[in-house]
């Protein structure tokens, strides 16, 4: 115990004289929280418009204000000329969308018969792509039910509500998945960073001279780098608490097991690394790689899990940080708690134990005794 | 026209700048790291890039509670899940279970039928019906939501008999990629990502490598001055950087079958100018830097913010204002908007021109940039 302890002290020491891994513990994580949970945005908004109207009555021009009365579309900077096709602003990226009113439109609906109106989206960015025909959807019934030109009777209307964020909040979405890549990508790379540079300076020969054990040794280093990894999780927390105004839903007691198990599964990873790269470079350059690849695109940080097909998937399930998110997710917005994140939890604690059997595999093979 | 141009090459080939360029490329050569370097990450991310992000919106969990049990709500869920939009998950007894249930994650949507819907529908009256959907996601949420009023509204229609169809009817064509593949979104983007990371990586490493091993100063005792030594360095480089947008641009066509609209010869052009900015952010790094382990570390705060406001992942439109300004000044945001312009859109010029422009500018200042400081460490 004591030599654990008196390992970690040790590094915590030599952590503390290196500027640029300062730096690295302390601004990469801030700046990465800036930088993701500001402009990782999905929907846009003041989408950009644009009206060919061919009819030109009174109808088609109710239509078009009753469009632009959701809020969502702007007018783009310059208009369709006449009977110039209105693709060209879509080609030009002036316009994300535009509807094309035939002549006779109001004539037509006038007689009671159903006039096509022509959507051009921009479909690019396919998500997007899909919210603006939405919209578009949602308006034009809107309209005619209003406007008593169709009047519906309907005979199911459904109540939807939308839980835990009525008011679609992205930032309640994104912020929580940026807690689990910062604290996954950077404890993982200090520790890996830590490892090898041992082995590069030749001390880690020192050690396997010694009488200290894997098991010793990598429990003294973890334990360093996870008192670092807590003091970057409160960092974070609270920095995104002030700018996105994150409330804790329910009870704060998973959210800390869960972020203190998680930067340890993260310390754990980067012992893992570390212990079988050769040089810095590999190590830094595997952790970010594989690092940022699983933490941001197989966790469930943007779009669904469910999304992801097969093979994939099976990797899917061995990511920590897909089980982490579960939880911050669940800590800030859902407020179940133990009840909702047991199974995540449990994941995580096995996911640790097994990247941490492996890393002191790998290193007891080094040694001699 | 080779013919014609002997001479010319034939000082070339004698020319010292082409005896560096030769070490170079048997340096390079001999160097698996690096030819792996700029193999495998590329291909890895594009394959991830592709398969991992995909916006679809299907196969939502629906808990049901169906207290009327009567052919109306039978044929309701059947019209929510007959798209695959939605997915009857389980039914539930009480709407108690159901919230429970919701609240552990298990279901995404909950659809509530009362008991009265029969008598309602018998009396002709209208009947609210209960949904409610998990907004933790709050993206899908509202896709799904905007579903459920199509299917509803749809649902009404068969109901009533009323089978004249509603009277404006918008019809959406969704231009430059019709079936809404996610991957013709993340493609172009991700091509992008993977030549600033690789570009800046191999850039730097090959000129820190020198300062390492304190080569460079044996390089600058000889007659060669600083541009010969840092063009010599970057042409087999730039080569084999092209290479890597070749590999790119053909797993995006076999995997993704992404397709190729615009000019191929405009593509390649813009790349290379591309790849200059990439590589000019490498050798300024390995200026600023005197290890590799630094260089590779001070690249994330480069390459980050440059990944994250290019638009490549989330698009620019949706981010804050002031976040939208900054990225004008992000060489990767308008390099991304070209490869999305060129690859779907089949513009050219005439509509790129203001990116191709900002992308010349950042090559040039940025290269004249990570020169000077080159030269003035040497010297």
């Amino acid at each position: 115990m004591q030599r654990i302890f008196s390992q970690c002290i040790k590094e915590l020491s030599q952590f503390r004289r290196n500027r640029l891994t300062l730096a690295l513990a302390f601004l990469l994580p801030l700046m990465t929280l800036i930088i993701f949970g500001f402009a990782i945005r999905l929907e846009v908004k003041n989408i950009p418009l644009a009206i060919q109207d061919l009819d030109n009555t009174p109808l088609s021009r109710a239509y078009i204000e009753r469009l632009f009365a959701t809020n969502k579309f702007i007018a783009p900077n310059e208009q369709v000329q006449g009977y110039k096709a209105p693709e060209v602003l879509i080609d030009r990226g002036l316009a994300k969308a535009a509807i094309i009113i035939p002549s006779g439109f109001n004539a037509q609906i006038k007689n009671g018969k159903a006039s096509p109106v022509q959507v051009l989206i921009d479909a690019t960015d396919t998500n997007n792509a899909r919210v603006i025909n939405n919209i578009i959807q949602a308006t034009t019934r809107a309209f005619l039910r209003s406007s008593k030109i169709q009047p519906i009777l309907d005979k199911i209307i459904p109540k939807t509500r939308i839980w835990f964020n009525p008011g679609r909040r992205e930032s309640l979405y994104i912020v929580p998945g940026v807690y689990a890549l910062i604290l996954w990508v950077y404890p993982s790379l200090l520790t890996a960073i830590a490892m090898v540079r041992e082995k590069e300076q030749g001390t880690m020969l020192q050690v396997y001279a010694s009488d200290l054990s894997a098991t010793e040794l990598l429990l003294g280093k973890g334990l360093a780098y996870l008192i670092v990894a807590i003091g970057q999780s409160l960092c974070i927390m609270i920095i995104g608490a002030v700018i996105w105004g994150l409330k804790l839903a329910g009870s704060a007691m998973p959210l800390i097991f869960g972020t203190l198990i998680f930067t340890a599964d993260a310390v754990a990873f980067g012992l893992l690394i570390g212990v079988r790269a050769s040089n810095q470079n590999a190590a830094i350059q595997v952790v970010s790689l594989i690092g940022f690849l699983t933490a941001l695109l197989l966790s469930g940080f943007i779009y669904p899990l469910s999304n992801i097909p097969f093979p994939l998937s099976l990797v899917s399930s061995i990511v920590p940080a897909r089980y982490y998110i579960d939880i911050t997710r669940d800590a800030y917005v859902r407020g179940t708690g133990w009840a909702g994140v047991w199974f995540s939890f449990g994941m995580l604690v096995i996911l640790g134990l097994f990247l941490f059997n492996m890393a002191r595999t790998g290193l007891k093979k080094m040694q001699l005794l | 026209m080779l013919i014609e141009s002997m001479p010319w090459l034939e000082k070339l080939f004698n020319s010292r700048f082409w005896a560096l360029v030769q070490k170079e490329i048997n340096q390079i050569l001999r160097n698996k790291q690096l030819i792996i370097l700029l193999i495998f990450p590329p291909t890895i991310q594009l394959l991830i890039y592709g398969y991992a992000l995909n916006p679809d919106v299907h196969n939502i969990k629906l808990g049901i509670v169906d207290y009327a049990h009567t052919n109306t709500s039978r044929e309701l869920i059947a019209a929510l899940t007959k798209n695959r939009i939605f997915l009857d998950q389980k039914y539930f007894l009480r709407e108690v279970d159901l919230a429970t249930e919701v609240e552990k994650g298990g279901i995404t949507a909950g659809l509530i039928i009362p008991p009265n819907l029969s008598r309602n529908m018998a009396q002709d009256k209208p009947t609210e019906i209960q949904v409610f959907i998990d907004g933790v996601d709050a993206n899908q949420a509202g896709i799904a939501s905007g579903y459920l009023n199509q299917i509803f509204s749809q649902f009404n229609r068969q109901l009533t008999g009323n089978l004249t169809p509603p009277l404006i009817n918008p019809q959406a064509i969704f231009l430059y990629n019709p079936g809404l593949r996610s991957s013709w979104f993340f493609v172009p983007g991700v091509l992008g990502v993977v030549l600033t990371l690789i570009s800046s990586l191999t850039s730097s490493i090959t000129v820190v490598k020198e300062k390492d091993l304190g080569t460079l100063e044996q390089l600058l005792m000889t007659p060669a001055i600083a541009w010969e030594i840092l063009f010599a360095k970057i042409t087999p480089l730039f080569i084999l950087l092209l290479g890597d947008v070749v590999l790119a641009l053909s797993i995006g066509k076999l995997v993704f079958k992404v397709p190729f609209q615009g000019s191929l010869f405009l593509f390649f052009f813009l790349s290379g100018i591309y790849l200059f900015v990439g590589i000019s952010i490498g050798i300024m790094l390995a200026t600023l830097c005197r290890t590799q382990q630094q260089v590779v570390l001070t690249s994330f705060f480069i390459n980050l913010p440059m990944i994250q406001l290019s638009g490549a992942i989330a698009p620019i439109e949706s981010m804050p204002t002031f976040f939208q300004y900054i990225s004008l000044f992000d060489p990767l945001r308008h390099y991304v908007a070209i490869t999305r312009g060129i690859l779907l859109k089949g513009v050219g010029l005439e509509v790129l021109f203001p990116h191709a422009i900002a992308l010349v500018l950042f090559a040039v200042v940025l290269m004249s940039i990570s020169v000077n400081r080159f030269r003035s460490q040497l010297s």
